[in-house]
């Protein structure tokens, strides 16, 4: 049985182009309208990936994952964003999204997205993050304080303005911490914070 | 004198009670604008005492410009008994015996008294009333302000999100073109593909950078009364209800928790909703606007703006927050996108649903203040 990845998104056409960018992966397709939509379709099964937007009119992609979770805690959900919803993206994040892309991405961001997901389908999502790097031990003071606002949500400016430091000094600091954890990415660093509150 | 009093009261004694218990200032001035009677209301308002008043000239009581042109006034009129103030009253300033000045409505009449003319001036202490409509104006300056820095941000929010998706379909078909061509081996064909999806990237990273320079605007959430924000933004927003003949009621339960919230922000949220409300109604026959104040959970607060209008049809309902999505003859289509970007910052929500007494209610939860231990 082949993989499945199940596109949820209200915008039609982001949905086409998702299908035809897949067509020629190793992953099947599905495409939901709603997130109303995919719940009503009933339990996917094994071997599937919900790949869903997180803002959509009614049920959005936070209550989508918090429901997800609440039926089929096995199936892996990576969230889609825009720019400015990575508040949201890491609550979804919180509630138990494997990943999120910001859109518009690259097709090797979401190959790795999916990749990642489907390595952890089939796992329940509180033993997924296992990180050995504790970023409240191998960060200094002013490290960790970018580290907390950055898997908050907020953006350099923000970072900058709240802990009253230059923009290029935030930007600085963000380029070092995610070198010292080897983080690829905004996902990475919020996972690494769940297991830094686990431990 | 026939002064209609009780025959069991001396009429001169309740005549003076009457004037040293008055709330108004009262005051009497002979044709040389001195000053005959100084009541305890004026003692009050001008901070000087009856004797360093009674027996001089009243315009030590004023400000200048007006000081220095009493006399001239009085001397007009004498001459050419046409009235400016006389018989009718108006709005004027006091001068105060530390030289501040206050807003004071002056009605003045004239009389005969034992052949000597008098005027009698009753002065009507302004101060509040001032006040509250200064505050007014300058709640209303202030949110014009906001409104536009915040319109601005959250019109760019909007079309960054409306038009990522767009993008994203673009560069997702781009992709998948190039890995066409790169299968077909057809090199030009790839390298256009190659080129769609640089020319999208780079169309991304503007968004990207209209998104960073709105997220500029430091949010301003404080704990505040969130009824007390509703109430405001009613006055704000809908000072002339009865003259259009709508209802309004505002229901709100007692002892709710703080919001942490912008207040300015979400009055435009409430006005917002109300004025749409107003609009949907103008051809009904029932025009009513019920607005709440209730708690949504533990976490947060719930604002609703109901009306009494058609209600929300179907095909509308769902494109609802879209911007550029519009129902009215003139209007951007923008508001209601605004509204949900302004509650979605505070990590509410906002949304639609029928009223089932008719009509539709408007819903946003804003998130209650948690006090810090």
């Amino acid at each position: 049985m082949s993989k499945t990845v199940l596109i949820v998104d209200d915008d039609a056409d982001v949905r086409d182009s998702l299908s035809v960018l897949l067509m020629r992966s190793e992953y099947a397709v599905k495409t939901f309208a709603s997130a109303k939509a995919l719940l009503d379709a009933g339990d996917p099964g094994a071997d599937c990936c919900v790949l869903a937007d997180v803002r959509m009119p009614e049920m959005d992609g936070l209550a989508l994952q918090r429901e997800l979770t609440a039926r089929w805690p096995r199936l892996p959900v990576v969230i889609m964003t825009g720019h400015g919803d990575v508040p949201m993206a890491v609550k979804a994040m919180r509630a138990g999204a494997i990943d999120f892309l910001e859109k518009p991405f690259e097709k090797p961001a979401l190959m790795e997205a999916l990749k990642r997901a489907f390595a952890l389908a089939g796992a329940p999502p509180a033993e997924a993050p296992a990180q050995k790097i504790s970023p409240r031990q191998v960060l200094t003071e002013r490290e960790y304080e970018v580290f907390q606002l950055l898997v908050a949500g907020d953006p350099n400016k923000i970072v900058a303005y709240k802990l009253n430091i230059s923009v290029r000094t935030a930007e600085a600091h963000r380029a070092n911490l995610m070198a010292k954890l080897n983080a690829r990415n905004l996902a990475d660093l919020v996972r690494m914070s769940f297991a830094d509150e686990n431990s | 004198m026939a002064r209609p009093t009780s025959p069991a009261v001396n009429a001169d004694s309740l005549f003076d009670a009457l004037i040293a218990t008055a709330v108004d200032g009262i005051m009497v001035i002979d044709e040389r604008a001195n000053v005959l009677i100084y009541n305890a209301a004026c003692e009050r308002l001008f901070g000087y005492a009856a004797e360093e008043v009674i027996g001089r000239n009243v315009k030590m009581l004023m400000p200048e410009p007006y000081r220095a042109q009493h006399d001239g006034y009085v001397g007009h009129y004498l001459e050419t008994r046409e009235k400016h103030i006389i018989g009718i009253g108006r709005e004027v300033s006091g001068r105060r015996k530390d030289g501040t000045t206050f807003p004071m409505n002056l009605s003045v009449g004239e009389g005969m008294v034992g052949g000597k003319r008098i005027f009698v001036g009753i002065i009507t202490d302004l101060t509040e009333r001032a006040a509250r409509d200064k505050r007014i104006q300058d709640l209303q300056t202030e949110m014009w302000h906001v409104s536009r820095l915040t319109d601005m941000g959250q019109v760019a929010a909007g079309l960054a999100h409306e038009l990522n998706q767009p993008l994203t379909a673009i560069l997702n078909y781009s992709n998948a073109g190039r890995e066409i061509a790169q299968e077909d081996e057809q090199k030009d064909l790839e390298t256009i593909f190659a080129k769609v999806a640089e020319q999208t990237a780079r169309a991304g990273n503007i968004i990207r950078r209209l998104r960073s320079f709105i997220e500029k605007r430091e949010p301003n959430r404080i704990e505040e009364d969130l009824v007390r924000t509703v109430e405001e933004a009613i006055r704000l927003g809908m000072p002339d209800a009865a003259d259009r003949n709508i209802r309004l009621e505002l229901q709100a339960k007692a002892g709710l928790p703080n919001a942490l919230i912008d207040r300015i922000q979400i009055q435009q949220v409430v006005i917002n909703l109300m004025k749409n409300a107003a609009e949907a109604m103008e051809n009904s026959s029932k025009r009513e606007i019920v607005l709440g104040v209730a708690q949504a959970s533990d976490e947060f607060l719930q604002v609703s703006v109901a009306d009494s209008g058609p209600g929300l049809d179907k095909d509308v309902a769902d494109k609802l927050f879209q911007a550029f999505m519009t129902t009215k003859k003139s209007g951007m289509g923008m508001g209601l996108n605004i509204c949900r970007g302004i509650v979605e910052a505070h990590g509410g929500r906002l949304w639609a649903e029928a009223n089932p007494g008719g009509g539709a209610v408007f819903r946003f939860n804003v998130p209650i203040a948690k006090s810090e231990p």
